[in-house]
C-alpha cells in the first residue's frame, strides 16, 4: 500500500496509519489518555466498530483502498446521454415505446416516444470505453473508469432513491454510507472528521438524513463544508488565538477539577480533549479548505479559473476533496450545485439539451481533474472515486421537441468508479437496445456498497450496529461483492 | 370482564396451560403458521415482560433507615446482595441543580436557591419536599416531560422527504402534551387519547382554552416522515409510511418490535406476520385527515347571532327591494341599454360568443333590434325552448346524489367544521358582504357552504370511497376561493398531491372518475376543504398557485360551496337548464322595443318579488345575482340606515370569530372497516389476502377488536389500559425512571423483547407498575415518589469497589453524571443570560439557518436566538433540523428514540467556542452583569457561579477566574467592572465549562 500521503499530511494532524494509537499517545498534549477516549467516541478517533475488534484502522482484511470520494450527481444524469450509447433511440425517435417498455421503475407510458441522445458517443482511450460528448473531460480519463451500466433501483422517485443510494434503504432511517465507513474505520486524522460533505447550502431530496449518522454515534455524521463563505460552521474563532488559549487554560484547570469530582471522569475528559482538537481545527480546517495554496496549474486543472460561479464552486470542492483524502479523511462526498428552479440539479424533465449540458459543464472538468490529480500523486490506487446519481433518465419522452426532457428511470442506469482497485477501462452490464432495461449483469446499490466496503477492507456482513432490537448493517440482508469490477 | 380474562390468561400461560382464547387460530397459510409455530408461540408468551406483574411487598434490607420510599428497599436489597453501599446524600446545591434540570430542564433560579438554603436551615425535613412540589407545579415541568415523550413518538414539525411540508397541527400536539403533563392527566387517558381521542364518548374539554383536548391526541399517528404522492402511481409509498407507524406505536407503548414481522413471523418475539397486517388494517381504516379541535359549541353564540342578523338583513333587503320594484323608474329601457353597453365595453377583450345562458343574451338582441322585435323574440324563445329541452334530456344521464333539500348528507359523506355544519342554505339566502359598501355579495343557491355565515369558519366535505358512490364518475358543482380546494386521497396516501384549488364565485363542475384500484390501495376518496381542514395545505411549493413560499398557510379566510353532486357513467357534466328564462318566455312576443323592455322589466320585477316573498322558482337566483352583479338592485350600504346598522353589526360579530384550530387526526365516521393486504415476504408487489383489523394475538386473541364496525382503535386503546396489562405500564414506568435517573431499570426502553435488556430490579419494576396503576396512572405522583427517594438523593461519589463490581451503576450505588440534552444546553444559556422568554406554547419558530431555500422547500431562517424561546418551540424539520440541537444529539426525527445518545465530538467544542448564538448569549449575559450592582470582581464572579452552576466558588476558583478576567480584558482594562469585553469572555467561559453542560 502506498503511503505517500504522509509526506504532506503529518503537519496537519494526520496520524501515521500503521500505528495510529501509539502515534496519538505520543502526540497527545491534553493530558487525557487515548484509552479514556476509546470507550466514549471522543474526538474523531472513533472507537472500533462492532465486529472490528482489531480497532480503528484495523479492518477485517487487507484493504485495497483507504478513502472514497463520492461525486454525487444529484437528480439523475441520463445514462443514454452519458455512458450507455443507444443508436437505436435515434433510429426510432418519435415512435411509441408500446406496452412492453412500460415499467414501474420508470415514469413510463405506452404512448411515450423514444428520444435519441442529442450527444454523440465515441470510444475513448486504449480501452475503447464509450463516453458521450457531454462529458469530454471524463472521456479523457476513460481508461481509469469502471462503468456499470446495469444498475437497478427500486422506485423512480428522488427522495426514495437518494436515501437508497446513501443509506441502503428507500426509507432512510439508517446511517449514511459515509457514516458506516467512518464508524468502521475511524479517522486517520485527529483533527478531521471521518466523513466530510462538500456542499453548497443545497439540501438534496430526502434531506440531511442522506448524510446523517442516524442511530450511529453523532461523530460519524457528515461535517458540512460549503463552497461559499466560511467553509465550516463555527470554525472561525470567536476571539483571538491568544484569548482563546487563555480561555482554554482556565477551562483545563476548571474541568480537571470537575472531572475529579464527577463519577464519570472519562466523559468529562473526552469532552475536554475535544477542545484541544477543536482549537487545532480552527487552523487546520481553513488551511485544508484553502485552495489558494495550490499552484496555478492545479487550480486551472480543476477549473478554478472558470468565469462560471457554479463551476468554480464545484472545482473548489473537488480540489478540497483531494486535499481532504490526503489528510486522511475516509469519506468525502461532493454534491452538485442547484442552478435553476429544478427539483434537483440533474433533474431535467424538460430542457435536457440546455441543462444537462450546464450540469456537465459545472462538473465534468473537475471530476476528471480529480482523477488525473489523484493519479499523478499516486493516490488513485488507494482512493475510490465514485460517480453516481440516484437514478437514470427515461430513454423516452412524452413528445419530441427542442425543449423536451427525460423523466425518472431506475429500471437501469449507469455509474462509474475509478481507482481504489476497480478495473479501469472496463464496462459491466448491458441494457437492451433502447437503454430501457437491464439484460445482463444486473446490480443494485447494495452490491456497490458491499464492494466499496470490501475495498476498504470491511466485510459488509460483519459491520453491524445493535439498534432497536436488532443488529443493523448497511446492506441489510443484501449485497454481494462484485468481483468482476475489481482489478 | 376483560380484565379477568387477561389475568386468567396470563396465569394460565405462565403455568403452561392453554386458554382457549389464547390459542392461535388455525394457520391461514402454511407458510405463515403451523403446528410447531403454535407451540413456539406459547413458549414465547412466557417471556419476562409478558408475564403478570409480580405482587410483593418491599423487601427487608440491611439498613431500614435508608428508606424514605419503598423503592429504596428494592434498591438497597440489590446493593446488599452485591455487598455495596449507597453513596452519601448529595449536598443541597447539587441536589437543587439536579432536581431543577430533571424536573424542568432549566437551571435553578438563584433566588430559589437562596430560599431553599434558608428553608433547609429552618426546616430541614420538609425543605426538599417543598422544593419538589414547587418544581412539579412549575409550568416548565410539562415542557420537560412533553419533550421526553416527543422523543418516544419521534416528534416533528415537518414531513421532510422532498419538500418538507408542514406537519399540520404538530405544535398543537406538542402543546397538548405540555398541558397534559402539567395537569397530570392520567397516563391511561393519554394512551386512549393518542390512539383514539376522536372516538371518546366523553372527550376531555378545556373550556378555558375552548379546546377538545382528546381530539388532539391522534396527531400521534401523523408524526414521522410523510412522503408526497400515493401508491396508485408508485407502489410502496403508503406501505412504507404504515411500517413506520407500526414501528412507532409498538415501540412507544409496548417496547416491542412489531415492525420486524412485516416480512415474516417474528424471529424471536410472540408476534406473527398476521399481527403486523391486523394492526395495519386498524390504522388504515380511518381517514387520516384534519380535525377541528375547538371545543364543540365554541362558535355557537356567534353563529346564532349571525343567523339572526342575516334574517333581519334579509327582511330589510326585501323591504328595500319591494319599494324599488314599485317605483316606476326601475329598469327603464335607457338604463338597461346603458348597462348592456357598458358591459360590452368591458367585455371586448373577451371574444367569446354570447352565451345562451347569459341573462344579457336575449336583452342585447331585443333592445338593439334592428328588425321586427316579435321575430327576434320568437327566434329567441324557440332557441331557448330547443336548447332547454336538449339540456333537460342530456341532464337525465346525471343522477343527483342529493339536492340539499334534506339536512342529511347521502350515505358515507361526512362534514367537518362549523362553517359547513351551519352552511346548508335554501335558495336565496343572502351572503352578507363582509367588506366594501355593499349589503350582500350574492344570493346563494341551495347548497352547502363553508362561508354562508363567515369565511373564518372552517369546513370540509369528505366523500365515501369513490367505488361506493354509484356510477363511474361523480361530479360536484362548486364555488370556492382563498385556497379552498379538493384533495384526492388514495387509501390513506399520507401526502396526496392530487390537489386542486377553487377560484370561482360562479359554480363550476369538477368530475372525479373511479380510479383503477391497485398496489394495495383499497379506496380512493375525495375531500373538499377550506385551508384549515386540508391536511396537505400548504402543499409543495408551486402546487398552490399564488401562495408565496413564505406563507405558512394558517389563520386565513377560505371558503367553498357545493351546490350539486351528481353521479354518471359517461363523460361530461350537467348543463344549465335555462330555468331563469321561464318567466320571460311565458309571455307573448312583444310587438315593439318598448313592449320588449316592459316584458323584461316585468320579468325582473316578478323575480325580485318572488325572492322578497320567499316564493323563489328554479333559475330565479341566476337572474337575481345578475341584477346584483350589474348593480341593478339596491345594494349600497348607506350610513344611518337600518340595513347599515345590521350589516355593521354582522361584520363586527363575524370579525370576533377566531380562526379554527385543527390538527391532522383521524376520522372514521361512516368509514367501513378496511382490509389490508398481507404482503408475502413484505414485498408490496406480491399482495396476498386481505387482513382485517385486529390486535396482536399475544394480547387480545382473535378478533378482539374486530367486533365493532370501526377501526377498533378505541378497543385497542382500552385493551392496553383497562386491564392490568403488564407491558404498557412496565414500559411507561421504566421510561419515567430513565428520565429521572438517566438509565432505565431496563436499559433498552424501546425493546422489552429478546434482544432487549433484562430488568436490573424486576420486583421494583413490577412494584412501580402496580403502584402506578393503583395510584390512578399519575405521572406526577410517580415522579414525586422517585425524586423523594434516598436513591435519587444520593451524591455522585463512587468507590473503587462499586466501580469494579458494577461499573455501569445498574445497582444505583450513586447518582450518575449526566450531560444535558441539546435543548437543555441551549435553554440553560438562555436562562443564565437572561434572554429566556418563559412563554409557553405556540407555533414553531424557524431555526436560524445560514441559507434559506424557498424555491423547492420551505427552509426558512428565524432569529439567531429563536426570540429567546425554549428549544422545545424551535421548528423541527426532518429535512434540516436545527443545527445546534443536532450537534448535541437531537435524535433522528424519523425514528422513535426512547433513549438519547450523549456523544462527545469536537464539533460540540467548536459550537460552544464559536457559534454566534453562544457568543451572543454570553454578550447579553455580560451586559446584564454590568448593569447589576456588584461591589467587586469577586462578588460578580460569585454571582456568575451561582447563576450558571448553582453554587458558590471556592477561594481557589475565585482566584482562578479573577486572574483570568484580567488576562481577558479588552481595551478598557483600567475599569474592569465595566469592561464588557472581559465579562463577555468570562461569561463565554462559563458556558464552556463542563460543569455547565453536565449535572450530577
Amino acid at each position: 500500500m502506498t503511503t505517500n500521503r504522509n509526506a504532506c499530511g503529518g503537519c496537519l494532524g494526520r496520524v501515521a496509519p500503521a500505528d495510529s494509537r501509539r502515534a496519538f499517545l505520543q502526540q497527545a498534549s491534553a493530558g487525557f489518555g487515548w484509552l479514556a477516549l476509546q470507550g466514549l467516541v471522543g474526538g474523531f478517533a472513533a472507537s472500533p466498530a462492532r465486529g472490528l475488534e482489531g480497532g480503528a484502522g484495523s479492518p477485517h482484511f487487507a484493504a485495497r483502498a483507504r478513502s472514497i470520494i463520492f461525486c454525487f450527481m444529484d437528480g439523475g444524469p441520463s445514462h443514454v446521454d452519458t455512458l450507455d450509447p443507444k443508436p437505436m433511440l435515434k433510429q426510432h425517435e418519435g415512435r411509441e415505446i408500446g406496452d412492453k417498455a412500460v415499467s414501474k421503475r420508470s415514469q413510463s407510458a405506452a404512448n411515450r416516444v423514444w428520444f435519441g441522445s442529442p450527444w454523440e458517443f465515441h470510444q475513448r482511450g486504449q480501452s475503447g470505453l464509450w463516453v458521450s460528448e457531454l462529458l469530454p473531460n471524463i472521456a479523457g480519463v476513460a481508461d481509469e473508469l469502471c462503468v456499470v451500466r446495469s444498475m437497478v433501483g427500486e422506485l423512480p422517485l428522488h427522495g426514495a432513491q437518494n436515501l437508497l443510494l446513501h443509506t441502503g434503504r428507500i426509507l432512510g432511517q439508517g446511517p449514511s454510507l459515509g457514516s458506516w465507513v467512518s464508524y468502521g474505520l475511524g479517522s486517520e486524522n485527529l483533527n478531521l472528521p471521518g466523513y466530510v460533505l462538500l456542499n453548497n447550502d443545497w439540501v438534496p431530496n430526502g434531506g440531511l438524513e442522506n448524510f446523517g449518522s442516524s442511530f450511529l454515534p453523532a461523530s460519524h455524521q457528515a461535517t458540512m463544508m460549503r463552497a461559499k463563505g466560511v467553509p465550516v460552521d463555527n470554525i472561525t474563532p470567536a476571539d483571538s488565538t491568544t484569548i482563546q488559549r487563555r480561555q482554554l487554560a482556565l477551562l483545563a484547570e476548571q474541568d480537571a477539577e470537575f472531572a475529579a469530582r464527577s463519577s464519570d471522569a472519562q466523559a468529562i475528559e473526552a469532552a475536554v480533549a475535544n477542545y484541544e482538537t477543536a482549537f487545532r481545527m480552527q487552523t487546520t480546517v481553513p488551511e485544508i479548505a484553502d485552495v489558494n495554496r495550490e499552484p496555478d496549474y492545479i487550480r486551472r486543472l480543476y477549473g478554478l479559473d472558470s468565469s462560471d460561479d457554479h463551476q468554480r464552486f464545484y472545482a473548489t470542492q473537488a480540489l478540497r476533496a483531494r486535499r481532504l483524502v490526503e489528510q486522511g479523511v475516509r469519506f468525502v462526498e461532493i454534491t452538485c450545485p442547484s442552478f435553476d428552479g429544478n427539483n434537483s440539479p440533474w433533474d431535467q424533465h424538460g430542457q435536457i439539451k440546455v441543462n444537462h449540458a450546464k450540469n456537465a459543464r459545472i462538473t465534468d472538468q473537475s471530476v476528471a481533474a480529480l482523477i488525473v490529480d489523484l493519479k499523478q500523486r499516486g493516490l488513485l490506487e488507494e482512493t475510490i472515486v465514485l460517480w453516481a446519481g440516484e437514478m437514470g433518465r427515461t430513454p423516452h419522452t412524452p413528445k419530441i421537441s427542442e425543449s423536451c426532457g427525460r423523466d425518472h428511470h431506475v429500471n437501469c442506469y449507469s455509474i462509474f468508479l475509478a481507482g481504489g482497485g476497480f478495473r479501469g477501462g472496463f464496462t459491466l452490464g448491458e441494457t437492451d437496445e433502447f437503454g430501457n432495461e437491464v439484460i445482463a449483469g444486473r446490480l443494485d446499490i447494495h452490491d456497490i456498497h458491499a464492494t466499496l466496503l470490501h475495498q476498504l477492507g470491511i466485510d459488509h456482513e460483519r459491520l453491524t450496529f445493535r439498534h432497536g432490537g436488532r443488529d443493523h448493517r448497511l446492506t441489510d440482508v443484501q449485497g454481494r461483492i462484485v468481483n468482476e469490477i475489481l482489478a | 370482564m376483560v380484565l379477568s380474562k387477561y389475568l386468567i390468561g396470563f396465569l394460565m400461560l405462565s403455568v403452561g396451560g392453554v386458554a382457549a382464547y389464547a390459542q392461535p387460530a388455525a394457520p391461514m397459510n402454511s407458510t405463515l403458521a403451523g403446528e410447531d409455530w403454535s407451540v413456539e408461540f406459547q413458549d414465547r408468551t412466557s417471556w419476562w415482560s409478558l408475564r403478570p406483574l409480580m405482587v410483593g411487598p418491599p423487601p427487608d434490607v440491611s439498613d431500614p433507615g435508608w428508606s424514605r420510599e419503598p423503592i429504596d428497599r428494592f434498591v438497597r436489597k440489590a446493593l446488599d446482595a452485591a455487598e455495596l453501599a449507597p453513596s452519601a446524600p448529595a449536598g443541597p446545591d447539587l441536589l437543587l441543580r439536579r432536581l431543577a434540570f430533571v424536573l424542568t430542564g432549566l437551571p435553578p433560579d438563584p433566588s430559589r436557591r437562596e430560599r431553599f438554603l434558608l428553608d433547609l436551615k429552618s426546616d430541614p425535613c420538609s425543605a426538599y419536599e417543598r422544593l419538589v412540589d414547587e418544581l412539579l407545579a412549575s409550568p416548565h415541568f410539562g415542557e420537560r416531560f412533553a419533550r421526553h415523550w416527543m422523543d418516544v413518538v419521534r416528534y416533528t414539525d415537518t414531513y421532510g422527504y422532498e419538500s418538507d411540508n408542514p406537519a399540520n397541527g404538530s405544535w398543537e400536539y406538542r402543546d397538548y402534551l405540555v398541558r397534559a403533563f402539567n395537569q397530570d392527566v392520567p397516563f391511561d387517558q393519554l394512551v386512549r387519547e393518542q390512539l383514539a381521542g376522536d372516538l371518546l364518548t366523553l372527550p376531555r374539554l378545556d373550556r378555558n382554552l375552548g379546546i377538545n383536548e382528546s381530539m388532539v391526541g391522534p396527531m400521534f399517528y401523523h408524526l414521522g416522515e410523510h412522503r408526497e404522492g400515493g401508491s396508485l402511481m408508485f407502489n410502496g409509498i403508503h406501505q412504507q409510511m404504515v411500517d413506520n407507524k407500526i414501528d412507532a406505536f409498538s415501540k412507544a407503548f409496548l417496547a416491542t418490535t412489531v415492525a420486524c414481522a412485516r416480512c415474516h413471523d417474528h424471529k424471536l418475539e410472540a408476534i406473527v406476520q398476521r399481527d403486523y397486517y391486523s394492526l395495519a388494517a386498524v390504522f388504515m381504516t380511518p381517514r387520516w385527515t384534519s380535525r377541528v379541535i375547538d371545543a364543540p359549541g365554541r362558535n355557537d353564540a356567534a353563529i346564532a347571532k349571525l343567523k339572526e342578523l342575516r334574517d333581519a338583513i334579509r327582511r330589510e333587503l326585501a323591504t328595500i327591494w319591494i319599494a324599488h320594484v314599485d317605483t316606476h323608474d326601475a329598469w327603464t329601457m335607457d338604463m338597461l341599454r346603458a348597462k348592456l353597453e357598458r358591459k360590452e365595453e368591458t367585455a371586448t377583450k373577451d371574444a367569446a360568443a354570447p352565451n345562451i345562458e347569459d341573462v344579457a343574451y336575449p336583452l342585447t338582441r331585443l333592445l338593439n333590434a334592428s328588425e321586427e322585435v316579435s321575430n327576434i323574440w320568437r327566434e329567441l324563445a324557440r332557441e331557448w325552448r330547443e336548447t332547454r329541452s336538449q339540456r333537460l334530456n342530456a341532464n337525465a344521464d346525471f343522477h343527483p346524489l342529493t339536492d340539499f333539500h334534506a339536512p342529511q348528507l347521502p350515505d358515507g359523506w361526512i362534514m367537518e367544521g362549523d362553517g359547513i355544519q351551519h352552511g346548508r342554505v335554501d335558495d336565496g339566502v343572502p351572503l352578507i358582504a363582509l367588506e366594501a359598501d355593499r349589503i350582500v355579495s350574492q344570493l346563494l343557491p341551495r347548497g352547502l357552504y363553508t362561508h354562508a355565515l363567515s369565511s373564518r369558519l372552517p369546513g370540509a366535505l369528505r366523500s365515501p370511497p369513490q367505488h361506493e358512490v354509484p356510477g363511474q364518475r361523480m361530479s360536484l358543482q362548486l364555488t370556492g376561493g382563498e385556497f379552498a380546494g379538493y384533495l384526492v386521497v388514495q387509501g390513506n396516501g399520507f401526502k396526496s398531491e392530487q390537489i386542486g384549488f377553487l377560484k370561482s364565485t360562479e359554480p363550476i363542475w369538477k368530475s372525479f372518475s373511479d380510479p383503477i384500484l391497485k398496489n394495495g390501495v383499497g379506496r380512493v376518496t375525495v375531500e373538499f376543504a377550506t385551508t384549515a381542514l386540508n391536511p396537505n395545505f400548504p402543499p409543495r411549493i408551486g402546487l398552490a398557485g399564488g401562495l408565496p413560499p413564505t406563507d405558512p398557510g394558517f389563520d386565513k379566510r377560505s371558503w367553498l360551496g357545493i351546490t350539486a353532486i351528481v353521479t354518471h357513467e359517461t363523460d361530461g357534466t350537467p348543463q344549465d337548464n335555462l330555468d331563469h328564462f321561464v318567466s320571460l318566455y311565458e309571455a307573448d312576443a312583444p310587438s315593439s322595443s318598448e313592449e320588449a323592455a316592459a316584458r323584461i322589466r316585468e320579468w325582473f320585477t316578478a323575480t325580485v318579488r318572488r325572492w322578497c316573498e320567499g316564493q323563489l322558482r328554479d333559475g330565479d337566483l341566476r337572474l337575481l345575482n345578475w341584477l346584483l352583479a350589474n348593480e341593478m338592485l339596491p345594494n349600497k350600504l348607506r350610513d344611518g340606515t337600518r340595513a347599515a346598522e345590521l350589516v355593521n353589526e354582522y361584520r363586527r360579530v363575524e370579525l370576533g370569530i377566531s380562526y379554527p384550530r385543527t390538527v391532522t387526526g383521524m376520522d372514521e365516521r361512516a368509514c367501513r372497516k378496511s382490509g389490508y393486504p398481507i404482503d408475502a415476504r413484505g414485498d408490496v408487489d406480491q399482495p396476498g389476502e386481505l387482513v382485517f383489523p385486529d390486535f396482536l394475538r399475544l394480547f387480545a386473541g382473535r378478533h378482539r377488536v374486530a367486533q365493532t364496525n370501526g377501526s377498533g382503535r378505541l378497543e385497542l386503546a382500552e385493551s392496553l389500559v383497562e386491564n392490568e396489562h403488564p407491558l404498557v405500564t412496565r414500559v411507561y414506568v421504566n421510561r419515567v425512571w430513565q428520565w429521572l435517573f438517566g438509565s432505565g431499570i431496563v436499559t433498552t426502553p424501546d425493546d422489552f423483547g429478546h434482544l432487549g435488556d433484562s430488568p436490573s430490579h424486576p420486583e421494583l419494576l413490577d412494584f412501580l407498575a402496580r403502584e402506578f396503576m393503583q395510584g390512578g396512572w399519575s405521572t406526577k405522583s410517580l415522579v414525586r415518589r422517585l425524586v423523594l427517594s434516598e436513591t435519587f438523593r444520593q451524591s455522585g461519589v463512587t468507590t473503587v469497589a462499586a466501580r469494579q463490581r458494577d461499573p455501569a451503576n445498574r445497582l444505583l450505588h450513586h447518582y450518575p453524571t449526566r450531560r444535558l440534552e441539546a435543548e437543555a444546553i441551549r435553554d440553560a444559556m438562555l436562562a443564565v443570560s437572561g434572554r429566556l422568554d418563559p412563554a409557553l406554547y405556540g407555533r414553531p419558530i424557524w431555526p436560524f439557518r445560514s441559507a434559506e431555500d424557498t424555491t423547492n422547500k420551505r427552509l426558512l431562517s428565524g432569529p439567531l436566538d429563536g426570540r429567546g424561546r425554549r428549544s422545545l418551540y424551535l421548528q423541527l424539520s426532518i429535512m434540516e433540523p436545527p443545527k445546534f440541537l443536532v450537534g448535541f444529539d437531537l435524535p433522528d426525527l424519523k425514528l422513535p428514540a426512547g433513549k438519547r445518545n450523549a456523544t462527545n465530538v469536537p464539533g460540540q467544542a467548536l459550537t460552544m467556542l464559536n457559534d454566534p448564538l453562544v457568543v451572543e448569549l454570553a454578550r447579553i449575559w455580560s451586559v446584564r452583569l454590568i448593569e447589576e450592582s456588584h461591589a467587586s470582581v469577586n462578588d460578580r464572579i460569585t454571582a456568575m457561579f451561582v447563576q450558571a452552576l448553582g453554587r458558590e466558588p471556592t477561594s481557589i476558583e475565585l482566584d482562578r477566574w479573577s486572574t483570568a478576567l484580567y488576562d481577558l480584558c479588552g481595551e478598557g482594562g483600567a475599569r474592569v467592572m465595566s469592561d464588557q469585553t472581559a465579562w463577555r469572555r468570562l461569561a463565554h467561559l462559563f458556558f464552556n465549562a463542563k460543569e455547565f453542560i453536565y449535572y450530577r
